[in-house]
């Protein structure tokens, strides 16, 4: 019973920042709803039993990634779109069109029997560290998805300080103030 | 009244749609984006939710997988946002409509 209540609460703040965020004007208050609604669905993880998982999400969904966003809409003060409308026509056939196949998935949804396993296991730290880094127990599977994923990272890094960076291959820019 | 799998699965769909109406219906650029991080919130909510209804050595994967998908998203949007900041040099303008002249 207080699962759910506390469950109503953050499921109730979690869609109204993501509201705010289809509704918001400026791009910085649809980030700092955006942290909001992370936030919440991170205190969700923790209640259906993944407390490493809601770390995880504060610290690089909300922290990390939402710090990138917002940086770069304060890097690029032109970013307040007060001329271009929020909408357009097309967005007359979108929202029916995305409300209609979430409700045909939210009828399947509801058919579907689903019910808590008692026996499911709770996402502490250690059950994570074993499975990804215990090798001998759980196979090479997710440890070689994990050095994977640092070679993704490391050339999204290297992408995109090519690609935000100011003259490519010229000489004169290294040296050169930014004036932007 | 006990909390049910299926409100999280609801929670994470209503949430899905609304990120997917931002990432479609949205004329600024970052908010293109930050619909895509909207919908894959969602997307690891319900792998969590559904990793509760399975038995204890089918949940592991449940618990894993999100964490991948955040390293994902993290990149994703490394990316992208370093596009944005190309694009806003080059043209002086956040709208995505300024941005179809790929579309043929």
């Amino acid at each position: 019973m207080l699962a759910l209540i506390y469950f109503i609460v953050l499921a109730v703040i979690a869609l109204g920042a993501a509201a705010c965020v289809l509704l918001s004007r400026h791009p910085l208050y649809g980030a700092l709803s955006l942290i909001v609604s992370m936030v919440s669905l991170a205190g969700i993880y923790g209640l259906i039993g993944s407390p490493f998982l809601g770390v995880v999400q504060i610290m690089v969904y909300a922290g990390a990634i939402m710090m990138l966003v917002t940086f770069v809409i304060m890097v690029l003060n032109g970013a307040r779109d007060s001329k271009t409308p929020m909408f357009d026509k097309v967005s007359l056939f979108v929202i029916p069109a995305v409300l209609v196949l979430a409700g045909l998935v939210g009828f399947a949804l509801v058919r579907a029997p689903l019910a808590f396993d008692a026996t499911t296991l709770r996402g502490s730290v250690a059950l994570t560290s074993r499975s990804l880094f215990d090798v001998a127990l759980t196979g090479p599977g997710y440890f070689m998805l994990f050095e994977v994923l640092g070679l993704l990272l490391l050339s999204a890094m290297v992408a995109a300080v090519l690609l935000a960076k100011k003259r490519l291959g010229s000489v004169v820019s290294e040296n050169t103030e930014d004036k932007h | 009244m006990e909390l049910q799998p299926i409100y999280i699965q609801i929670l994470a769909l209503a949430i899905f749609a609304i990120g997917l109406m931002v990432a479609i219906s949205r004329r600024n650029l970052f908010f293109v984006l930050m619909g895509i991080e909207l919908a894959l919130n969602a997307v690891n909510l319900s792998f969590i939710g559904f990793a509760k209804t399975l038995p204890a050595d089918m949940s592991v994967a449940g618990q894993i997988v999100p964490l991948f998908a955040i390293a994902v998203a993290a990149a994703e949007a490394c990316v992208g946002f370093a596009m944005v900041i190309m694009l806003f040099r080059k043209k002086e303008s956040i709208d995505a409509d300024n941005y179809s002249n790929m579309k043929g």
